[in-house]
């Protein structure tokens, strides 16, 4: 596994509702590394406060990192800005939730 | 940020709700099958009584506490004042309504009737003061807030003039007759708790199951202002004066309201970016075509009550079934499976999810006894409201035996939901 194999891997992680994964979700806001530490920092927001699904789409984030890059921990930060809207949906994800 | 894990306290609350719903249902159903005669006549009779009270409290109001437990932390975006008062509120207003029920059913309003109507009330409080709190928590208003504060204010006066109808029929206190204060009971109850609630519930969460792009709350507020001047209105002009031409004008001003919700149903319908609509969602937009056709009947209800004619109460038993067993039952019944495979799922995946390949909630359901539920649910409305219309005895049985699958396959997909067990594949398998 390498860097370049984040996205891939956070895609695996999947907004319950909708059946679409959080990157295309738009729900990624940044993504850093810090070697030194050995520690990834990601920044990523919900479609709404007080999603019932939060923290399982939170702790699944830092599963899925974990998972995948076994040397490596991961912080998962919460923000609330920008607020998230349906215009941070990717085309492949509009394409999936429209289904064509 | 707040959810229902394994060992939150909210799960068993709202399961329990959930499940006492469920089989107040079947009860209401079989009550139904007993009553197919009795629903010819005129509404305020024991029987008639007892379903209603059934169908409001036991079905509606229940399954209406239970998913607020769980959906108050998303809509208002703070957490649940307190975990242990709908335990209590629980704890009265079951035996108050098996009381309440089978004191209408044998008809004796007496010492139990008023007890009853005391448990039911009492219950209502405790469940009226946790959203008071829940609310007051929160920093930022909205319409939606608005709209669950407004209905839930009703809901307790609903409860509170229900109780002192119960306590009028031995001391008889009330100035005027008990007719026109029922009817004053079941408008604060219907439109007041039921229409309110429903509206502030499902216009944060229709928007956000359809992913829709339309984010204007416009046409909610002056659905708020209309419906309650209308009900204000219908409440003051009802008590002075009884029903009277001007009833027309409080209906006109009622049914603006609720074209306005209708409308921005249409537009989130219209702007949704998922265009697929699953079973459950078809039910609950289903349920809002059943409102507006029980708003429809209002019109005759008054033109035949006006002109004195018999059919004026024909047409309010139909009101009553389109609304409690149309619209409130349709919308139950598609909600409960949008919102319950999330508690589920949460019990038994929460922790799991993004280590392993976990099912999505909508893969939890049981496909087959959604679409069971669907096409029996569908059969009770057209045989049971045919068979009213046309006089039929022999339908509206057909229709009750109907209500009767429907409430068995909601109920036993409740309890298959409920028993579900963990499926999981690792990824490396995939």
């Amino acid at each position: 596994m390498t860097i370049s194999d984040i996205p891939s891997a956070l895609k695996t992680v999947i907004d319950p509702e909708l059946n679409l994964n959080i990157v295309d979700l738009g729900l990624v806001y940044a993504l850093k590394l810090n070697e030194t530490t050995r520690q990834f920092l990601i920044e990523m927001s919900l479609s709404s406060k007080f999603c019932p699904m939060g923290e399982s789409i939170l702790s699944a984030t830092k599963n899925c990192m974990e998972r995948t890059f076994p040397d490596y921990m991961t912080e998962v930060t919460l923000v609330w800005e920008p607020e998230w809207s349906y215009k941070f949906i990717s085309e492949e994800g509009l394409k999936t939730l429209r289904g064509y | 940020m707040t959810s229902i894990s394994h060992h939150n306290p909210l799960y068993r609350i709202v399961v329990a709700h959930y499940l006492l719903a469920g089989l107040c249902f079947l009860i209401l159903a079989g009550m139904f099958l007993f009553s197919v005669e009795s629903l010819s006549g005129h509404y305020f009779q024991p029987k008639i009584l007892a379903l209603t009270h059934t169908a409001a409290l036991g079905w509606g109001t229940m399954i209406i506490f239970g998913a607020l437990y769980q959906l108050l932390p998303v809509i208002l975006e703070t957490n649940l004042y307190s975990t242990i008062f709908p335990w209590i509120s629980l704890a009265f207003f079951v035996p108050g309504i098996i009381l309440l029920v089978y004191s209408f059913w044998i008809f004796d309003p007496g010492l139990y009737m008023q007890i009853a109507s005391i448990l039911v009330l009492t219950g209502v409080i405790f469940f009226t003061l946790n959203v008071f709190f829940t609310v007051k928590r929160k920093k930022r208003e909205s319409i939606f807030q608005e709209f669950i504060i407004t209905s839930v204010l009703w809901l307790t006066l609903t409860a509170l003039l229900g109780t002192l109808l119960v306590f009028n029929f031995q001391f008889s206190f009330l100035q005027k007759d008990h007719l026109d204060f029922l009817r004053l009971h079941a408008h604060m109850g219907i439109v007041g708790w039921f229409l309110m609630l429903i509206i502030g519930v499902s216009a944060k969460l229709v928007p956000m199951f359809l992913v829709s792009k339309y984010q204007k709350v416009q046409l909610l507020s002056f659905s708020y202002y209309f419906i309650n001047a209308a009900l204000v209105s219908f409440l003051l002009s009802a008590y002075l004066q009884g029903i009277v031409f001007i009833t027309y004008v409080v209906v006109l001003l009622g049914a603006t309201g609720v074209s306005f919700y209708l409308f921005y149903l249409f537009k989130c319908m219209k702007s949704r970016i998922r265009k697929e609509v699953d079973l459950p969602m078809v039910k609950t937009l289903f349920s809002f075509l059943l409102l507006a056709a029980g708003m429809l009947v209002l019109p005759f209800i008054l033109y035949y009550h006006l002109e004195n004619h018999r059919l004026a109460v024909n047409m309010s038993t139909l009101y009553g079934i389109l609304i409690f067993m149309g619209w409130i039952s349709a919308l139950i019944l598609g909600q409960t499976f949008k919102t319950l495979p999330f508690i589920v799922w949460l019990k038994h995946y929460e922790h799991l999810a993004g280590n392993v390949k976990t099912p999505v909630p909508a893969d939890l359901l049981n496909g087959r006894l959604l679409y069971i539920q669907f096409v029996a649910f569908f059969l009770f409305l057209v045989t049971f409201i045919a068979g009213f219309l046309l006089g039929s005895i022999v339908m509206r049985f057909m229709g009750a035996c109907s209500l009767i699958v429907t409430a068995l396959s909601y109920l036993f997909h409740v309890i298959y939901l409920l028993l579900h067990k963990t499926k999981i594949r690792n990824y490396d398998d995939i």
